[in-house]
């Protein structure tokens, strides 16, 4: 495999995904400053220590705010255990605002991580309330657009638990199986040279097809 | 209070609320059952908090993985410091044992604590040198480790100032500011903001000088500042977003301002952001007024308060991990994706829904039992019912896969016990059940004393059969079979057949029992039904098969097998069995024959071709497929003995049992039998094989 400036056959190797994500995320702050800049998380590998290896890590998104209305939160038993007795302590103290209901925010994490099975980047998400309690794929198909519900019922890019390769928890996936093939589409259809892809471009088209399942869109300016 | 004095409104804070990261309770819950075990001294850990980046949503104190003191395990490089969103701050952790434990916690005293370390940290000086600790703040915890639920209760420390202090003006600063200084304090904190050296640091001065310059300053250095300003302000992180109330780390840091600096009037700056910068609309600037301490010789500890609400309610908090932390439920969901997988890859038209909820009955736990257990665990089946009445033998773990050498010692466990154990080994959710129970066969007369426990024993298997949806028949006598198949094409119930000899195997399907037929049906000829259903075991008997390539008969006394054929036949039977379910027909599909299949039955089974019957041999290595239809004398399906059946029940049953030639008589066998008997005299003195024609019943 060519570890050339190209890519051919709708794959990635790990030194691209490493130029493909900084050229990523590159862009994305100057183009796209609506949203928060991604980050890289170097992965420290304490077993190997070889001397021009290639800092691995993935790309990381994190407390993108949605406001959804307020919903029945999931059964919470604390709020039934009888009144833990504070009596003694705080009477009422005027100082303490008291407040109101608020909207429900909802928070995503996404992360970019490149699958050495699959040779090609797979999207890692989640969702919390504010709490830090984890939101259920239920909970988090009601905040997606919704023309990316319905695509995910027909086609294969369900949402699946998987571990995070990383942090050992499970997250949400979009699964990878076909990424190769859309991607060599997009190579071909792409006017300079051929059926190549330079490489820093990869993330850049990858991202505009698979951040609009997750409402993640990317201006049009990020392309060129 | 008269109403002619206006009188400044109580100051009034807006609270700070905690975030706990799923991250924190997975590290923590390595830490307790790794290191800490029961011991439940009080743990440091790290908050973090920033300043408010959003209009419409106040920021939290958050707990991370990184919150609690360093693991050398972690391979991912620690973020925390010098990050511009986390500004840690000092807590401490009481984790409890018990549930009871942590509602006996005494919280007065432990909240006093930790506003006495505030108070300290104040009047040493160390707050100038550390501002953080201001915001100074405690956790207590059970942590159920084996319900993975963790219950929680913050505090925000803060001390009370007494008299309360009074809000003079709040603003944003946009209004506050010239537009000139506006500029000079964006640019001065974006400064602040974007230094590691400063990014983290909650609490610092804003000093403007009359011609618009601002500079941002640590508070150790507020001597220095004297002087030279026009406006100095008390700046710090806002991580709440109202635009009326300031947030709650202002309350401590007032109270420092106080004890330090003795200053009745008090302008302070809620930082607040957004995009990662400055926003002074959002960011207020306020006007507080104190009243000093009056003379005391040494200033005593204020009260405090800070225990965080829980929706409007002095309850804690609590939250349920299992899905992601316990192991049974990612056990579950690693096999539930792997199935997943084969249909998105594979089979877009597989129903898993009917593999996970059919309930499978397995007569005879020994060789086929085990591998056809195996096989539907492979499948995502997880309602299995194992019905054998014999013991694990010293020879079995060899061959019978889900027993081990442990099941044989001593008196031998139970197979129908041993195999529910094992499978739930394998996979804990699985629903598994045994029943040590023999089954009553025909020709093997009984005494009247036993009748009744017989009796008992066919109403027990007749219920299970009721309440399973497929029946596998595993036993290892060919009579063992007659009374399941008998109950199986009354009940209409999917009846999967395994059968082994020395070195060749049989599996089958049953057809559709005779009353399965709706009623316009059964007015036409019978034999024209009876050719709509496929045939049993039995039926094998009396009509020959298509294919007649193999005539040995199979007989299931033989118990000596080649190793090889159990794990063919188990898992050929559980294919089949797969096969069925997945049709849409079901129990009624037709029986395919591989030599037949052009793309075959394609379109109702993406599986393939669904066949009746599969014969092989390992001598040969071959195996075919077979198609045959019930007969109208089979002892065990036909519309003749199902009906007496349902008529005469248990009499019915019983004479079957004790009359050897009964069921041959009732179904015409016998005619039968005589009219080919006949025949075979005939021909005696021709050149015949010995070979008996009989049916072996």
């Amino acid at each position: 495999m060519n570890s050339g400036r190209e890519v051919s056959d709708g794959r990635l190797t790990v030194e691209g995904f490493s130029v493909a994500a900084r050229a990523f995320a590159d862009k994305w702050k100057i183009h796209n400053q609506s949203f928060p800049p991604w980050s890289w998380v170097p992965l420290i590998n304490r077993t190997l220590h070889l001397s021009n290896q290639q800092e691995e890590g993935y790309l990381s998104l994190e407390e993108i705010l949605i406001l959804s209305s307020l919903e029945e939160s999931p059964e919470d038993e604390s709020l039934n255990v009888a009144t833990d007795c504070l009596e003694k302590e705080e009477s009422v103290d005027h100082t303490i605002l008291v407040q109101n209901q608020e909207n429900e925010a909802h928070y995503y994490d996404f992360h970019i991580v490149y699958s050495s099975s699959y040779k090609v980047p797979v999207l890692y998400f989640r969702g919390y309330c504010s709490g830090g309690q984890p939101l259920s794929l239920d909970v988090i198909k009601k905040d997606l657009p919704s023309c990316s519900v319905s695509l995910l019922h027909e086609s294969k890019w369900t949402f699946i638990t998987q571990e995070h390769p990383y942090l050992n928890r499970p997250w949400f996936k979009l699964h990878p199986c076909g990424t190769e093939d859309w991607i060599k589409l997009l190579s071909q259809s792409s006017i300079s040279t051929g059926c190549q892809m330079p490489v820093d471009l990869y993330l850049v088209s990858w991202f505009s097809v698979v951040g609009q399942v997750v409402g993640l869109r990317i201006p049009l300016e990020m392309l060129n | 209070m008269s109403e002619k004095e206006t009188s400044p409104a109580i100051l009034q804070f807006a609270p700070l609320n905690s975030s706990v990261d799923e991250g924190f309770w997975h590290s923590f819950s390595s830490l307790k059952l790794d290191k800490l075990g029961i011991d439940d001294s009080p743990i440091s850990i790290t908050g973090f908090y920033g300043p408010c980046s959003h209009p419409q949503v106040s920021n939290h104190l958050t707990l991370l993985s990184e919150s609690l003191p360093l693991d050398e395990q972690s391979s991912i490089a620690s973020t925390s410091h010098g990050n511009r969103n986390k500004c840690p701050v000092p807590g401490i952790l009481y984790n409890t044992n018990t549930l009871e434990s942590f509602h006996k916690l005494d919280k007065q005293s432990l909240l006093k604590a930790e506003a006495n370390k505030i108070w300290d940290d104040i009047q040493s000086g160390k707050a100038l040198e550390d501002p953080a600790v201001l915001s100074r703040f405690l956790v207590i915890s059970f942590a159920d480790l084996k319900k993975w639920s963790f219950r929680y209760w913050f505090a925000f420390p803060a001390l009370v100032l007494d008299p309360p202090a009074s809000l003079v003006d709040l603003k944003p600063a946009s209004a506050y500011f010239s537009s000139e200084e506006a500029e000079s304090v964006s640019a001065a904190c974006n400064e602040w903001r974007h230094s590691d050296l400063t990014t983290d640091v909650p609490f610092f001065l804003v000093s403007v000088s009359s011609d618009s310059k601002t500079s941002i300053r640590h508070l150790k250095d507020w001597e220095a500042c004297q002087g030279d300003h026009h406006k100095l302000l008390f700046g710090f992180y806002d991580p709440c977003h109202l635009p009326n109330n300031p947030g709650w780390p202002l309350r401590n840091y007032l109270a420092l301002i106080r004890s330090r600096w003795n200053l009745e009037t008090v302008w302070f700056f809620c930082y607040r952001e957004s995009r990662g910068f400055a926003d002074l609309n959002l960011s207020l600037v306020g006007q507080a007024s104190v009243t000093l301490a009056s003379g005391e010789s040494a200033p005593t500890v204020p009260n405090s308060v800070g225990w965080e609400l829980n929706k409007g309610k002095r309850v804690p908090r609590s939250i349920s991990l299992a899905n992601s932390m316990d192991p049974t439920r990612l056990a579950v969901s690693a096999v539930d994706l792997n199935l997943k997988l084969m249909r998105w890859r594979a089979l877009p038209s597989l129903d898993l829904n009917v593999l996970s909820s059919v309930k499978c009955l397995l007569l005879g736990a020994g060789t086929l039992g085990c591998q056809v257990a195996r096989t539907l665990m492979g499948w995502g089946i997880r309602n299995i019912t194992f019905v054998d009445y014999g013991k694990v033998a010293m020879s079995n773990p060899v061959r019978q896969s889900l027993y081990t050498f442990e099941d044989c010692v001593g008196r031998g466990e139970f197979k129908a016990v041993a195999a529910v154990k094992s499978l739930k080994q394998i996979f804990p959710a699985m629903e598994s059940s045994g029943v040590v129970m023999a089954i009553p066969m025909p020709g093997h007369p009984i005494s009247s004393q036993e009748e009744d426990s017989i009796l008992a024993d066919c109403k027990r298997l007749s219920d299970l059969i009721e309440s399973h949806d497929a029946v596998f028949l595993l036993t290892d006598t060919r009579e063992s079979r007659w009374l399941p198949s008998l109950l199986c094409a009354n009940a209409n119930k999917i009846a999967i057949n395994a059968a082994l000899g020395f070195d060749s195997y049989m599996v089958m399907r049953h057809g559709a029992g005779p009353t399965s037929l709706s009623d316009d049906m059964q007015n036409l000829d019978m034999n024209k039904t009876n050719k709509q259903r496929l045939g049993c075991y039995f039926c094998n008997d009396v009509v020959a098969p298509q294919d007649s390539m193999t005539d040995r008969t199979l007989d299931q006394q033989c118990t000596v097998t080649r190793p090889g054929l159990a794990p063919i036949a188990g898992a050929l039977a559980v294919e089949l069995l797969v096969g069925v379910l997945q049709h849409p027909l079901g129990i009624n599909a037709k029986g395919d024959n591989s030599s037949l299949s052009n793309g075959g039955n394609n379109d109702d089974s993406p599986l393939g071709i669904l066949p009746h019957q599969i014969r092989g041999s390992v001598s040969q290595f071959s195996q075919i497929t077979l198609l045959g239809q019930a007969s109208n004398s089979c002892t065990a399906c036909s519309e003749t003995v199902i009906s007496e059946y349902r008529e005469r029940g248990n009499s019915f049953i019983l004479e079957a049992i004790n009359h050897p030639t009964y069921l041959e008589d009732l179904t015409g066998l016998t005619e039968l039998k005589k009219a080919a008997n006949s025949f075979n005299l005939d021909w005696e003195d021709d050149d015949t094989d010995d070979e008996d024609v009989a049916v072996d019943m």
